[in-house]
């Protein structure tokens, strides 16, 4: 199981860095910065946390679908190189857009491969060879620079998880997804994919409300759908009670008897 | 007493970092990343005003798409150091996301943002994404009420640090753009090949007009190289350098460049001959020239992705050290002006 430690959206890049910097040294896996009203390009705030913070996995959640999605894979692959190639995109249906999403997932996605490539969508057509663009030269267009990453992980997330899944790409499921039905939804796509869904993330939003609760609740996700990814939104001492009471809890299917209660006596836990 | 130094380097910028891997200068991409950063270290220590960046896509070279995403990761381990682009290709973004993109950096930087324009000029640009290059124009006027809006607050945004927003640089010397910056009240960033009478005239024509511009800065190549040998080699690799981006990039009189030599060579003695390469005096006296013809701000160009970083930053070292106080004559007189 692996932890994303969700910041509160912001541009106050100390507040960021605090956060990131505890979430990095509890050995969190990384950060998630969502797109809202108060971060509204969190990909120019990953970018800044890149320097500040230089081991954690960099998520990104935002809106897709609404502008293009060319223009996206750009300013994701400047920060994936800025970041030494730990930006990871959590890709939620844009509002007003929902309609789009299934195809910018593959319009992105086409883009982040490092070959020359046409796109031929019902929304975007890359290159859209327009009459009065009359010196353009090349059928195909080149995304450069690549990513750093030899791939780059694109998730889906909120209600594009069906549209995620038949691409067999990760997803991020909100909060109050129901376990059976998601554990419904990837046994759906098992059958329409095959292997192609092996190694797929599973992730899901978590309230840490109390230790206790989630790790029961991790564990119940964990054999429901598969869970392998939590994102947690929190400060320092929420990074801190995932690294010692959470995370070692939920990393193997069966802890000897007598770890736990040894764990909760001599006060590893907070 | 002061040394007049700080204040010729309140009036110089270095740019521009473009982040290309050349056929001719093939680089590591993410130690180039990681090397802008420490650039701009190096730039605020050594006391100037702003870095600046430039944007062009889908080049074989890896032009860097999305400068104001590197240059946060600059800005975050910067301190004082403004941010500058000449320029971001504007028509060519979604221009909420872009108004949003420089105010958030502009919150994250405290402040650092100066956000230059311009209109591009590559069909391939504007195909792949889906526009027509005749309509730039008005995707730009489109893209400056877009925002003014978004940094006003008129669609819920937090503002951006600077009132009322980033300051914005109108790149270019076209009568549109003298219009976009003094209509407005913009600041006006004019490229690398203007001579100073020329800069003088179209100062006068842009400084006539109200309400007016903001701050008139001018680009230009520099290279400080003392010995004369050395100093035409480089100029040499500064010509092939630019020969590869006119020959595969620009159009003349209607027919692509490395095919109409003839042009293109025309174009190619103009950039040559307007850069400055040279002794500290040599350099001083090209840019006091442009000072005394009405430029405020000066963008020296003295990275091309053609030197290696350790000429590139021994460079900067030249520039904040020799330059400053060759010029603080030529800075006093433009103050007084």
């Amino acid at each position: 199981m692996r932890f994303l430690l969700e910041l509160e959206p912001s541009t106050d890049l100390d507040a960021l860095t605090a956060a990131a910097e505890a979430a990095q040294a509890a050995g969190l896996d990384g950060i998630l910065l969502r797109q809202s009203d108060a971060l509204a390009t969190p990909l120019v705030a990953a970018a800044a946390l890149a320097p500040r913070v230089r081991e954690a996995h960099l998520a990104v959640e935002l809106d897709l679908g609404d502008r293009h999605p060319l223009e996206l894979a750009e300013e994701a692959a400047v920060v994936d190189l800025s970041s030494a190639g730990r930006l990871l995109l959590v890709a939620r249906p844009a509002p007003g857009a929902e309609e789009h999403y299934g195809e910018a997932l593959d319009l992105l996605r086409t883009a982040l491969a490092a070959r020359p490539f046409r796109f031929e969508g019902r929304r975007w057509r890359v290159p859209a060879d327009l009459p009065q663009n009359e010196h353009r030269i090349d059928t195909h267009v080149r995304l450069m620079p690549a990513p750093a990453q030899l791939r780059l992980a694109v998730w889906g997330a909120g209600a594009g998880r069906d549209e995620a899944l038949r691409r067999g790409l990760g997803y991020l499921a909100p909060a109050d997804a129901d376990p059976d039905e998601l554990g419904a939804a990837y046994a759906r796509a098992e059958t329409a994919l095959g292997p192609a869904l092996i190694g797929t993330t599973r992730a899901r939003r978590e309230q840490l409300d109390g230790p206790a609760e989630l790790v029961a609740r991790l564990r119940a996700g964990r054999a429901a759908f598969g869970q392998d990814v939590a994102v947690v939104a929190g400060d320092a001492a929420t990074a801190d009670v995932l690294a010692r009471a959470v995370s070692p809890r939920v990393q193997l299917n069966r802890l000897p008897d007598g770890l736990e209660a040894f764990w909760d006596a001599s006060g590893a836990a907070p | 007493m002061t040394s007049p130094a700080p204040a010729v380097l309140d009036r110089l910028g270095v740019g521009l970092w473009t982040m290309r891997s050349m056929a001719s200068a093939p680089r590591n991409r993410i130690a180039d990343y990681a090397g802008f950063r420490d650039d701009a270290i190096l730039a605020e220590q050594l006391g100037f005003h702003s870095i600046w960046s430039a944007e062009h896509r889908l080049w074989y070279d890896g032009w860097c798409p999305a400068p104001l995403h590197a240059q946060a990761a600059a800005a975050a381990v910067t301190t004082r150091l403004r941010f500058g682009n000449a320029v971001l290709l504007a028509p060519q973004h979604d221009p909420w996301a872009l108004a949003r993109t420089a105010a958030d950096l502009d919150r994250l930087s405290g402040g650092r943002v100066d956000l230059g324009i311009g209109l591009g000029h590559r069909d391939a640009e504007f195909d792949a994404l889906g526009l027509r290059r005749d309509r730039r124009g008005r995707r730009m006027d489109e893209a400056l009420d877009v925002f003014a809006a978004v940094w006003r607050g008129d669609h819920g945004d937090p503002p951006p640090v600077q009132r009322p927003g980033p300051p914005v640089w109108i790149g270019g010397m076209a009568p549109r753009a003298l219009e976009r910056a003094a209509g407005r009240g913009h600041n006006l960033i004019v490229p690398q090949t203007l001579y100073p009478r020329e800069l003088r005239r179209l100062v006068d024509d842009v400084r006539s007009r109200t309400p007016g511009p903001g701050l008139v800065g001018v680009l230009r190549d520099v290279w400080i190289e003392p010995d004369p040998a050395r100093a035409r080699r480089f100029r040499d690799d500064f010509a092939r350098h630019f020969r590869e981006e006119a020959g595969s990039w620009w159009v003349l009189k209607g027919t692509p460049a490395f095919q109409a030599p003839h042009e293109l060579e025309k174009q190619m003695a103009r950039i040559v001959d307007s850069a400055l390469i040279g002794s500290p005096e040599e350099i001083a006296e090209g840019l006091a020239a442009l000072f005394g013809a009405g430029a405020d701000f000066l963008c020296l160009r003295v990275n091309f992705d053609l030197a290696d970083r350790a000429a590139l930053r021994d460079q900067l070292h030249r520039i904040a050290e020799t330059l400053p106080p060759l010029l603080s004559g030529a800075v006093a007189t433009a103050e007084a002006v």
